[in-house]
């Protein structure tokens, strides 16, 4: 018995100790898992995708490069269908279920806006790849103490409408009209480019939002036409602009057309468009822009054979490479390090170098971050502002 | 340019378009007697054969047409036989079912060709007359949908179409005198769900093909065919027009966002006040 009393402590104390080695290893981290959100189906399918294929892309590479602090990234994705109550519980379930350290998304700004919440409250870094409204970085420098976990890579609308505005002002007009779809953000845009251009004497000669269920496009094609802009200015970035495109240029006008992009930034889409008139589309970036930008577009192509349209894919590719840098700039993931890292960094990207406000909205507009736009030509596009770029 | 000259014309094109797709959302509900929701889905199926075609250097909407015609057909006397013919006593079922059918095509159609919008080059108008434009896919819709609708018309007045109006009027005496009621109902549904098609087809280079484009023609039709009745076919035609003018109208005079409202507006009326539709003598409809 005493012999017993002696072995037993020994013979658990080896134990342990063999145990330990085995210990050690559940201390090498596993994957970084990160939470895409996007719309996968619904009506919003088309920018939800190339989203999604473009945060993998981006995924692929790093992990191709030794993933991130050594890391695998692992991406967990969800299908938000563009509609809010699945946004924000999707976010949930990513956060609480699926353990995810960060978010990528949403795709619409009601969308975002609902998952805001979600990783305020889980305080699970936010990555805002497109989602222009205000009401996100408003939350932020309201209640920092909450929301500084959100960070919007994509242009905010004013941001936006002042990079439209710099290549409208370029172009040297006084009038244009603007068309856009009924949809919050569109009104928002319309509005801060009227501000911008009003700064620059260019007056609004037309302006109206068009409805998805009955777009009524003729007699808004022949409206435009009626006023006689120097430029049209179309902020629908669906399906829905092509259509209209052809409306107008079946209608005999000739004046330039700015797309805010999306749509009309797809090759195979602006392929069947008449050119009778220069079709413009505006890009965060767009090949040949830089070597990043033509690298991408490269690798992007290869992957989904077709070419990137420059905005909901290279915006959200933008923002995984940005939390990925981030993280290894912190060091570690953990989600207060990497704030504070994405917060006085700069991270160099496919459109620039981005460096985030005290909203944490990505700083537009500047020399190293200022977007494109091209001009659809026969045969392919060509970049035509800025001039530094164009070719 | 007279604008306003240019959107009465654009409106009677408009409501062509609308008409196209009512003439078989009619005949299924006169015929058949369920509301198809997946009317639209049979558009949207056309509009991708036009884009397969299209891209595959194949452009003539002839061909485009017949392919359509074709596949949808089998499709839809396939939905008819297996699937409506069953449960068509029970409305709710039928109108869940058509419209699961409708978003599992939609999902197919994202799995097969994407979720991108695609496009078609629509071609120069057809001419110029005064300034004004006479668009291409305008002539095609006012021609395609007269030409539907007059079909139709010619066949309840043969002895080909005594079946259907007799199934329509009463089924029981059908039966009796020793049709295949059964038989003849899937046939209709796939008859309609291939003139849906062919206006997919017809109209795809006009518009932009997306999976979920199906969605809009429907909802337009379901309009036309509870205002117009489905008893007359040059009611249907008259009052897809009249929408068509409607919508534009209102669009360029009010702002866009009036078309839909003004659309609206007229059924809410209508039913009130003419519930067996313009065109309609039976009050009390059960649809």
């Amino acid at each position: 018995m005493r012999r017993l009393v002696f072995f037993l402590p020994v013979a658990i104390l080896v134990l342990l100790l063999c145990s330990l080695p085995s210990w050690a290893g559940s201390e090498h981290p596993g994957p970084i898992r990160i939470g895409v959100l996007a719309p996968l189906s619904g009506p919003f399918a088309s920018g939800g995708s190339a989203f999604l294929q473009a945060v993998t892309l981006a995924a692929e590479q790093a992990n191709a490069a030794g993933g991130v602090l050594g890391r695998h990234v692992d991406l967990v994705v969800a299908d938000t269908q563009g509609r809010v109550d699945i946004a924000r519980s999707e976010a949930l379930r990513l956060t609480s279920r699926e353990k995810v350290f960060a978010l990528i998304g949403a795709y619409l700004s009601e969308e975002t806006v609902g998952v805001i919440e979600v990783a305020a409250a889980s305080r699970s870094v936010l990555i805002v790849p497109v989602a222009a409204t205000a009401e996100i970085t408003d939350l932020v420098r309201r209640k920092y103490e909450r929301y500084r976990y959100v960070f919007r890579v994509g242009y905010s609308i004013p941001q936006w409408a002042g990079m439209m505005a710099d290549f409208l002002g370029e172009l040297r007009i006084e009038r244009y009209a603007f068309v856009g779809a009924g949809i919050r953000w569109n009104r928002e845009l319309g509005k801060e480019l009227r501000k911008a251009l009003a700064r620059k004497g260019i007056v609004p000669v037309y302006e109206t939002f068009y409805s998805p269920r009955t777009p009524a496009f003729e007699p808004v094609a022949v409206a435009v036409m009626a006023r006689s802009p120097e430029i049209l200015v179309l902020g629908d970035p669906g399906g829905n602009a092509a259509e209209f495109v052809k409306r107008v240029r079946e209608g005999g006008a000739t004046f330039p057309i700015l797309s805010v992009g999306g749509a009309l930034g797809d090759a195979r889409v602006a392929a069947t468009l008449p050119l009778s008139g220069p079709l413009y589309v505006q890009a965060a970036a767009w090949k040949g822009a830089s070597a990043a930008a033509t690298r991408y577009a490269e690798a992007f192509e290869r992957r989904y054979g077709y070419s990137p349209v420059g905005y909901s894919d290279t915006l959200p590719f933008d923002a995984a490479t940005l939390l990925f840098s981030a993280i290894r700039a912190a060091g570690r993931a953990d989600s207060d390090s990497v704030v504070t890292a994405l917060e006085n960094g700069a991270f160099p990207a496919i459109a620039g170098i981005y460096r985030f406000d005290a909203s944490h909205q990505a700083i537009w507009g500047t020399p190293e971050l200022h977007g494109v736009v091209i001009r659809w030509e026969t045969g392919g596009a060509r970049i035509a502002y800025p001039d530094s770029q164009a070719r | 340019m007279n604008p306003f000259a240019q959107v009465l014309l654009d409106g009677i094109f408009t409501g062509s378009t609308y008409a196209l797709m009512a003439a078989g959302l009619a005949l299924i509900l006169g015929v058949v007697k369920v509301v198809n929701l997946s009317h639209g889905a049979f558009f949207s199926l056309g509009a991708y054969v036009a884009y397969i075609l299209s891209a595959n250097g194949v452009s003539h909407p002839a061909t485009a047409v017949v392919l359509s015609c074709i596949i949808a057909f089998a499709f839809g006397v396939f939905l008819g036989k297996s699937f409506i013919n069953p449960v068509r006593f029970h409305p709710f079922s039928v109108a869940v079912g058509t419209l699961g059918f409708a978003l599992l095509f939609e999902q197919a159609a994202q799995m097969l060709w994407g979720p991108h919008p695609a496009s078609i080059g629509a071609g120069a108008p057809w001419a110029t007359v005064s300034g004004i434009v006479v668009r291409r896919w305008g002539v095609v819709s006012v021609v395609a949908s007269a030409g539907i609708l007059a079909a139709l018309a010619l066949l309840l007045s043969s002895r080909w179409g005594l079946p259907l109006k007799l199934i329509a009027e009463d089924e029981e005496i059908a039966r009796s005198v020793g049709m295949d009621v059964e038989k003849i109902r899937y046939l209709t549904f796939g008859f309609a769900s291939a003139t849906a098609a062919a206006a997919g087809a017809l109209l795809a280079p006009a518009t932009s093909i997306t999976p979920t484009m199906g969605r809009v023609p429907l909802i337009l039709s379901l309009i036309v065919v509870i205002a117009s009745g489905m008893e007359n076919v040059l009611a249907i035609f008259l009052v897809a027009v009249g929408l068509g003018l409607l919508s534009n109208i209102s669009a360029y005079l009010l702002a866009p966002q009036w078309s839909y409202v003004s659309l609206l507006t007229v059924i809410c009326l209508l039913l009130l006040l003419r519930p067996e539709g313009l065109s309609g003598t039976v009050p009390g409809r059960d649809y």
